[in-house]
């Protein structure tokens, strides 16, 4: 089979590349609250990406009310034990909270050493919060490939508030701005001048600043220059986010600080912005989804992996351009689409 | 899942501060491929099941140095059972004496380490145990 006018437009074969269903029991024991089945729908999602079309659909109806708020920050700032009191604090005041927090997986071994759990041990068996521990894995921008899909699952599980802690952060690791409907920015003291706030990246993305580890010296300064870089103006919102100091590990400032993520949370909700997170993300869903779907038939179709292969071989030893090869390749796929299905 | 990477939680149950070890190991496994969830220190039964049902995991090692090992095991193992996770893999190490190893493999623990055994055995064996017990969906 070669590559040669490879039809991908058959609608016959839509499902061909999704997984088995899962057994019925799984959803069964799922929809009846039980945080095994809850836990074994995030594996099959983590480790089975074909399988998440099926999933998501089952999920479907769930969707759409619970704020997602990412929580990141360069590492070591304390991220972990501020989700921790922040899942509390919204746990205190009425909400089921899920609590998402990734850790990088190592590009060498695919090893991941998760630490979440030493900080946030206050909660462990305690029902009004699911909490789970994500390896990056192939990520590379702060979360892992399967985190919208997990909090899909947590979310139809019961949980209105998520929390999504990303690995530590540098300045441009930006998943969570695209995942999250609220970005909580953590800084600590000692964490560079008014130069490092001026520059572009995560500092953008924050709705919520918060200075962790107050109670050491250098805060008011982290506090003032990040004060002078916003009264510069915001790229994302035009205005300045709520700036609060806490010390996470001396519970201070955290009744402050959860009562913000709530007033925040209820204004997106308020004005329309939650929905058109939601919409914007549904929008990228979509367009992954047909890409991915197109790229399957095409692959079922056609040995177009040893073709690649082939070609790359014979670029690196020839210079040729690989733009050339994909303008070639493509040219033998005919895609039609219906126009009556567009109207 | 053949592909996917092995899933273990770590973590020390009781009073007992000694967690070199735990961390060594916990170190190997992720060099191995796997995905650690560290809990730490001055964890109770409770809480490592609790966590280990919530992670998913497919093993649950416990590192116990403080001598309280045949109290622990069992009661983690027992845990186990009643939270339906009965067909993970619950290991670990310490100074366990063989006597108790015996005792507590009869209860459904598995292999234990101790001081001296090459890293990479744990390693292989996890990996073996994982193998030859497939997990099924149904829940």
């Amino acid at each position: 089979m070669g590559t040669d006018n490879v039809r991908i437009d058959d609608l016959s074969n839509l499902s061909a590349g999704v997984a088995p269903a899962l057994a019925e029991g799984l959803w069964t024991s799922f929809w009846a609250g039980d945080r095994r089945a809850c836990a074994r729908l995030i594996s099959k999602v983590e480790n089975e990406p074909n399988a998440i079309p099926a999933i998501r659909e089952h999920l479907a109806g769930k969707l759409g009310h619970a704020i997602r708020i990412g929580v990141t920050g360069p590492p070591g700032v304390g991220t972990s034990t501020l989700c921790s009191a922040i899942a509390l604090g919204l746990a205190d005041r009425q909400h089921r909270v899920g609590v998402i927090a990734v850790d990088p997986s190592s590009p060498f071994t695919g090893g991941a050493f998760m630490g979440d759990r030493v900080r946030m041990d206050k909660f462990v068996g305690d029902d009004r919060i699911f909490m789970r521990s994500l390896a990056s894995r192939e990520g590379r921008g702060g979360l892992s490939p399967s985190t919208p899909s997990v909090a899909d699952v947590i979310e139809a599980f019961g949980m209105d508030r998520i929390l999504i802690e990303t690995v530590g952060v540098g300045q441009a690791e930006l998943d969570v701005m695209n995942t999250a409907d609220l970005v909580v920015l953590v800084l600590q003291p000692i964490t560079g001048d008014a130069i490092q706030s001026m520059k572009a990246g995560i500092i953008e993305a924050a709705d919520l600043i918060v200075v962790n580890k107050s109670d050491l010296p250098g805060a008011d300064t982290v506090l003032q220059s990040l004060r002078f870089v916003y009264s510069l103006g915001s790229a994302k919102s035009g205005k300045a986010p709520p700036l609060l100091a806490v010390s996470a590990q001396q519970t201070e400032g955290i009744e402050e600080l959860v009562d913000t993520i709530e007033q925040l949370s209820t204004s997106i909700v308020q004005s329309g912005r939650h929905q058109e997170l939601r919409q914007m993300r549904l929008v990228e869903e979509i367009k992954s989804g047909i890409v991915d779907e197109l790229w399957q038939r095409y692959l079922r179709q056609s040995d177009a992996e040893r073709v690649i292969e082939e070609a790359a071989k014979q670029l690196v030893a020839s210079g040729g351009s690989a733009y050339k090869f994909v303008r070639e390749m493509c040219s033998k796929i005919q895609l039609t689409v219906d126009p009556k299905a567009n109207a | 899942m053949s592909g996917s990477p092995i899933k273990v939680v770590v973590g020390k149950p009781g009073l007992d501060g000694h967690d070199r070890g735990a961390k060594v190991v916990a170190r190997t496994l992720v060099e191995a491929g796997m995905e650690v969830v560290y809990l730490g220190l001055r964890q109770t039964p409770e809480s490592i099941v609790a966590a280990a049902l919530e992670e998913d995991a497919d093993v649950i090692g416990l590192s116990v140095l403080s001598g309280a090992h045949m109290t622990h095991f069992k009661r983690v193992r027992a845990l186990m059972e009643e939270k339906g996770l009965g067909d993970r893999l619950l290991t670990g190490g310490g100074i366990i004496p063989t006597k108790d190893q015996e005792t507590l493999a009869a209860l459904g623990v598995g292999r234990l380490f101790g001081p001296g055994d090459d890293p990479d055995a744990i390693v292989d064996y996890i990996r073996d145990w994982v193998r030859e017990h497939p997990r099924e969906d149904a829940v």
